[in-house]
């Protein structure tokens, strides 16, 4: 069977600095897939890169057994290839569905079928009470819900989730695990970076770590805890492997 | 019937302001066609400029190319304005591709495309001012046939204010359309968050450029309008800054990205400016240029989002704040 994705030697320059070097791996379908790796490891440029959102110097990305490098992000989205950001990013002066309406357009051209789309996956992540009130007026756990309701909405076959756990208390981590899980069980493959490893050792099937743009492992959870060379680039880290 | 009821409430106002005229002296119909005319081509504007919040600073440039296009055909070729408006139109969407897709594909934003757009509306002012068979700097005349409907003249000004009514009528419910519309929905998602937009699948270039295109072309229609009405054309008075500003000022003032905004705007302004320029005309020439300023900057500063805006703003706050404070805060943690 074709993985779901498939990343051969991606390589993305910045000037001197390679921010992505020589990058291969797998995602296949119905995993939950980490990516891992210190700060400036290069996880949110391969994020980028496979959301189409940059185009790499080198290497190429498969998707569905399909070449895909070098698509825009809108195309990505079509195809079934949706990521979410960082940094939440709201469309603050419309209301919550309306948000989540931008997301089902992709597959619903009635305004009729894209809000009901739009509730049923507002319903999903937890906010549906909050479908009229406006972008700028949620709070940030109801944005980061927003934004993963954002981007289920486009229904993607394979979701990046970037950091949706930065900024969340232990409490709200929890629900918002839950839920990953839940959509997964029902079929959907992620592929989640993460600085709080509580979260990536709890979701992940299996873990990618990258150090300065290059892989330097990759297993399961309980193998990567145990790797010399992961241990060695979170230096001083070791406590959150743990 | 559902669907078509956000469709009624302008059909029913202009119907309405169609009976106007009938009570009203010929001075104050000039007023609403006048009123009508930045109504229209502010809510041509608003498309771009309101919903896709691309702030072109250079919409005379089609309402440029419609008047001049009618007009010369029609001079040259005793071609109707009722179809050299159509042919302003089709150039126009040229131009308007042409602009958004010179200007988007570069990723020019906010005041780097207005200057853009400035700097192309005033390339084309000096390139029709030396243009001979557009009849250079003293522009074209249309020429006068008495009434003849069937070259879009009239004697009177009741047949001219029923034509904008109509075009103005249209637009409204263009902006209406695009508001439940995936285009419209797409329009505003790009003007809030692009990048957002285009990881969501919204091809924001091709948004922007077909904005851009349906603006250009609803302005030119506006331009043949202009240029019968007032029966000339010249370089700057259609092509130049005063047109483009003027255009997207009612949208402003009015409320940007709203479908009553542009309307709202011109009917409070134009005739206050009309006003000013009967009475301080002659001792205080362009007594209503300041008055525009004076009020832009007023919006600006309390108002940023029009008189739309406000009156929206207020209705919701007192209708929604006493169900909100009664009903009990929803159950949280509904994805577990």
């Amino acid at each position: 069977m074709t993985p779901l994705l498939e990343v051969k030697n991606l390589t993305r320059v910045f000037g001197g600095l390679t921010a992505v070097g020589d990058l291969t791996f797998h995602v296949d379908s119905g995993e939950i897939v980490g990516l891992i790796g210190p700060n400036g490891a290069g996880k949110t440029t391969c994020f980028n890169l496979l959301a189409g959102a940059l185009r790499p110097t080198s290497g190429s990305v498969f998707f569905k057994g399909k070449d895909v490098t070098g698509r825009k992000s809108h195309q990505m989205c079509k195809l079934g290839l949706t990521r979410t950001f960082q940094v939440v990013q709201p469309f603050p002066d419309i209301t919550a569905l309306e948000n989540v309406m931008i997301g089902a357009f992709v597959r619903h051209g009635s305004t009729g079928a894209a809000e009901a789309k739009a509730r049923e996956v507002l319903d999903v992540v937890g906010i549906g009470h909050k479908a009229d009130v406006l972008g700028r007026d949620l709070t940030l756990m109801e944005l980061k819900r927003l934004e993963i309701g954002k981007g289920l909405a486009t229904e993607p076959d394979l979701l990046l989730l970037d950091e949706v756990a930065a900024g969340l208390t232990p409490v709200e981590i929890d629900d918002i695990l839950a839920l990953v899980r839940r959509l997964n069980s029902e079929g959907m493959t992620f592929l989640v970076v993460e600085h709080v490893m509580k979260v990536i050792m709890n979701l992940s099937h299996r873990i990618v770590v990258l150090n300065f743009g290059s892989q330097i492992a990759e297993g399961t959870p309980a193998e990567i805890s145990k790797n010399p060379a992961v241990l060695d680039a979170y230096l001083g880290e070791e406590e959150y492997v743990a | 019937m559902r669907r078509y009821r956000e469709f009624l409430i302008p059909v029913v106002v202009f119907g309405l302001a169609g009976f106007l005229p009938l009570f009203l002296k010929t001075y104050y119909v000039h007023i609403g066609i006048l009123i009508l005319i930045w109504a229209y081509l502010a809510t041509s504007w608003n498309i771009l400029g309101g919903y896709a919040g691309q702030h072109s600073l250079g919409h005379g440039l089609y309402m440029g190319i419609g008047a001049y296009a009618s007009t010369y055909l029609a001079l040259n070729f005793g071609l109707t304005p009722w179809v050299g408006m159509f042919v302003g139109m089709a150039f126009a969407a040229a131009a308007g591709w042409f602009v958004g897709y010179a200007t988007f594909r570069y990723g020019l934003k906010g005041a780097y495309f207005a200057l853009v757009t400035i700097a192309l509306a005033e390339a084309a002012v000096y390139v029709v001012s030396n243009w001979k068979a557009m009849g250079g700097a003293a522009g074209l005349e249309v020429k006068y046939l008495g009434t003849n409907p069937f070259m879009m003249q009239f004697d009177g000004k009741l047949p001219y204010f029923y034509i904008i009514l109509v075009m103005t009528l249209l637009a409204v419910l263009t902006a209406q359309w695009l508001n439940r519309r995936r285009f419209g929905y797409r329009l505003i998602a790009v003007r809030e968050n692009e990048e957002a937009a285009e990881a969501m699948g919204v091809n924001t270039l091709g948004t922007k450029i077909n904005a851009n295109v349906l603006s250009a072309v609803m302005t030119a229609a506006g331009g043949t309008f202009f240029a019968q009405y007032f029966t000339y054309v010249g370089p700057r008075v259609v092509f130049g800054e005063m047109v483009s500003v003027q255009i997207l000022l009612f949208a402003i003032i009015g409320g940007l990205g709203t479908v009553w905004g542009p309307l709202v705007g011109a009917v409070i302004l134009v005739p206050v400016a009309e006003i000013a320029r009967a009475e301080l005309g002659t001792q205080f020439q362009g007594a209503h240029l300041l008055l525009y300023g004076g009020v832009l900057v007023f919006t600006m500063l309390f108002m940023p989002k029009g008189i739309v805006g406000l009156v929206k703003s207020v209705r919701s706050r007192i209708w929604k704040t006493p169900d909100d404070s009664v009903s009990a805060p929803a159950p949280e943690g509904g994805a577990s």
